[in-house]
C-alpha cells in the first residue's frame, strides 16, 4: 500500500532544472543589459560560463560541414555536450530544453483544464523520422551551403528572441517556428521533439549507447501500463524502449511506476564482460538484483 | 496543417536554391554586407561568413556599445541573427570583446589596428570641406578618429584618408554632420575586404 503513496522522484528536480535553464537564458541578457554582466553569456547554442565554453553539437557540425573548416575552440566547445549526450543520452532534450519546459508548462495547463493525467496521442507518426529529420537537415544545410538548423532551431530562437526583446527591444520572424512547434505540441504531445527535432535526433544518436539508463526489472512489473501513458516521447519501457536511443531519460516512467519496476542504471563498461565471458552469469545477476539499490 | 506550415518553413531555403535564379534566391542569399553595413572585426570573407557562424548572439550580447546587431528572416534571408553593425546608427568603438567570444571561428581574434571592416571614403561632392568657393571648417572625422593622424590626416584643414591605417570603424561616418538624401554621410564606410577570396592577416 505504501507503493501507492509513492511521490515524484525525478519529476520535481526535472522541472526545477527546466525552470532554472529557462531563467537562465531569460535573466542574463537583462543583467547584460542593465549591468553589463557577461560573466555568463548566450543561450542554448553557445553559452559561456566565464572561460567555460559550450557549443551546441548540432549547430558546431553543421558550421564545420558547410564552411568545411575546423576550427579548435569550435571542437572544444563541443566536446562536453557531446561527452554528456554520449554518456547521459538526450538528457538536454528532457532536462535543459526551454522547448521542453514551454511544453511541460502548456501540459501542466492542459492538465488542469481537462483534469487528465496524461495526454493522448493523436498523431502517430513512425519513430524513425527522428533520424530522417536530422539527415535531411544536415544535407539540405550542404546543399544550400549555410546551416540551416543555426538560425531555425526552436531552443536556439527561444534565446534569440528573448536576447532581441531584451537588448534590441524588437523580435526576430523567426519566432513563428516556436510558435509552430508550440502548435504542434498542443495537437499531440511533443510532436516536434518525437518526430521532427534533428538536434535531439543527434543527441539521441551519440547517446545510443549511454551509460545512464532506465532499467526495468520485470518481477515487479504489474503490467499497468503506467510507464507508457507518462512517457512523453510514447515509448513503451517495460517492452524494452527506454534502451532505445529515443529514450531522454527523463524519469517520467520511474514516477509513475508504482511497483519500482523501473529505475536509473548506469550501466558498466561492456568490455569487461565479453573479455571474461561470463554474460550468462552477469544476466542473471541482473535479474536478481534488488530494485530497491538504485545506483542513482 | 501547422507541421505542413513548419515543413514549408524548412524546405523554403532548398526550395530557392533549387530554383535558377529568381528574386526569392536573389534576396535569400544575398549578403547584408552594403555601405555602412559591415561585419563585426575579424569577420571572415562574406563568402564563409553565412556557414561559419551560428547565430549564437554572443557576439552581440557582449557588445557594450550595442553596435552589433543580428537581422531577422525577412530582411537578411538566411543571414538571419548573424552579426551586422550600421554604422550610422552606432559606429564600432574597436574595444575588441566580440572577437574574443566568437566560438567559431566567424570572428577571429585580432588586434585593433588589424581590424579592417572597410575603409573610409570621403564624397568630396558632399563634405563641407570640399566644396569650392564657400569654405567651411569642420573636422569632426579628423577629431573622432581613433587612429588619428595614421588613418586620417588633415591636408590643407580637409581630411584625407589613408588607406594604409584605416580599420572602417565608421566613427567617422557616424560623426558626420552631412547626410545626403538617400541615407549616406560624406564620409561613408565601403566594405572592400568584405567580398575578398583570402583577407589579408
Amino acid at each position: 500500500m505504501n507503493e501507492k503513496t509513492k511521490t515524484s522522484k525525478y519529476r520535481p528536480i526535472r522541472f526545477f532544472i527546466l525552470l532554472c535553464a529557462t531563467l537562465l537564458i531569460i535573466a542574463v541578457p537583462i543583467l547584460n543589459n542593465r549591468f553589463q554582466f557577461t560573466f555568463i553569456q548566450g543561450w542554448y547554442q553557445s553559452i559561456s560560463i566565464g572561460n567555460l565554453w559550450f557549443v551546441s553539437p548540432l549547430e558546431g557540425l553543421e558550421s564545420i560541414l558547410t564552411s568545411r573548416m575546423l576550427y579548435g575552440p569550435l571542437l572544444v566547445g563541443m566536446a562536453i555536450p557531446v561527452l554528456v549526450a554520449f554518456l547521459l543520452g538526450r538528457v538536454f532534450c528532457a532536462w535543459i530544453c526551454p522547448i521542453s519546459f514551454l511544453s511541460e508548462v502548456t501540459d501542466w495547463f492542459i492538465r488542469i483544464l481537462s483534469r487528465k493525467k496524461y495526454r493522448k496521442t493523436r498523431i502517430i507518426l513512425p519513430r524513425r523520422m527522428l533520424w530522417a529529420s536530422l539527415v535531411s537537415e544536415i544535407a539540405l544545410a550542404m546543399i544550400a551551403g549555410v546551416p540551416i538548423f543555426v538560425f531555425l532551431s526552436p531552443p536556439g530562437l527561444v534565446g534569440r528572441e528573448l536576447m532581441m526583446v531584451i537588448l534590441f527591444k524588437t523580435v526576430a520572424v523567426e519566432g513563428v517556428i516556436v510558435l509552430a512547434v508550440m502548435a504542434m505540441h498542443l495537437l499531440s504531445p511533443r510532436l516536434f521533439c518525437r518526430h521532427l527535432c534533428p538536434l535531439g535526433g543527434l543527441l539521441g544518436c551519440i547517446g545510443a549507447k549511454r551509460r545512464l539508463y532506465v532499467e526495468f526489472n520485470v518481477e515487479n512489473c504489474i503490467k499497468c501500463g503506467m510507464c507508457s501513458k507518462a512517457c512523453p516521447l510514447a515509448l513503451d519501457p517495460k517492452n524494452g524502449q527506454a534502451l532505445s536511443a529515443y529514450c531522454w531519460n527523463c524519469g517520467d516512467c520511474i514516477d509513475s511506476c508504482k511497483t519500482e519496476a523501473l529505475s536509473f542504471k548506469w550501466r558498466e563498461i561492456k568490455v569487461n564482460d565479453e573479455n571474461t565471458n561470463h554474460k550468462v552469469n552477469v544476466k542473471s545477476n541482473h535479474s536478481h538484483q534488488n530494485p530497491v539499490s538504485h545506483s542513482l | 496543417m501547422e507541421r505542413r506550415e513548419f515543413l514549408k518553413g524548412l524546405i523554403l531555403p532548398i526550395a530557392a536554391t533549387a530554383l535558377p535564379v529568381s528574386p526569392v534566391r536573389a534576396s535569400l542569399f544575398q549578403s547584408p554586407i552594403k555601405t555602412n553595413v559591415l561585419r563585426p572585426p575579424g569577420a571572415v570573407p562574406e563568402s564563409l561568413f553565412a556557414s561559419k557562424c551560428i547565430r549564437c548572439g554572443r557576439c552581440a550580447e557582449v557588445c557594450p556599445y550595442r553596435s552589433i546587431v543580428p537581422r531577422d528572416f525577412l530582411e537578411t534571408g538566411v543571414n538571419a541573427g548573424t552579426p551586422l553593425i550600421d554604422v550610422t546608427k552606432v559606429p564600432c568603438y574597436l574595444c575588441m570583446k566580440c572577437v574574443e567570444v566568437c566560438p567559431t571561428g566567424t570572428l577571429r581574434p585580432i588586434a585593433q589596428q588589424e581590424t579592417r571592416m572597410g575603409l573610409a571614403v570621403i564624397d568630396r561632392y558632399a563634405c563641407m570641406t570640399w566644396q569650392e568657393g564657400e569654405f567651411m571648417l569642420c573636422r569632426t572625422c579628423y577629431n573622432v578618429c581613433p587612429f588619428k593622424e595614421k588613418a586620417i590626416k588633415l591636408d590643407e584643414l580637409r581630411p584625407v584618408i589613408i588607406e594604409e591605417y584605416c580599420t572602417g570603424c565608421g566613427l567617422c561616418t557616424h560623426g558626420c554632420p552631412v547626410t545626403l538624401e538617400n541615407g549616406k554621410k560624406a564620409v561613408n564606410i565601403e566594405p572592400i575586404y568584405a567580398f575578398g577570396k583570402v583577407r589579408k592577416e
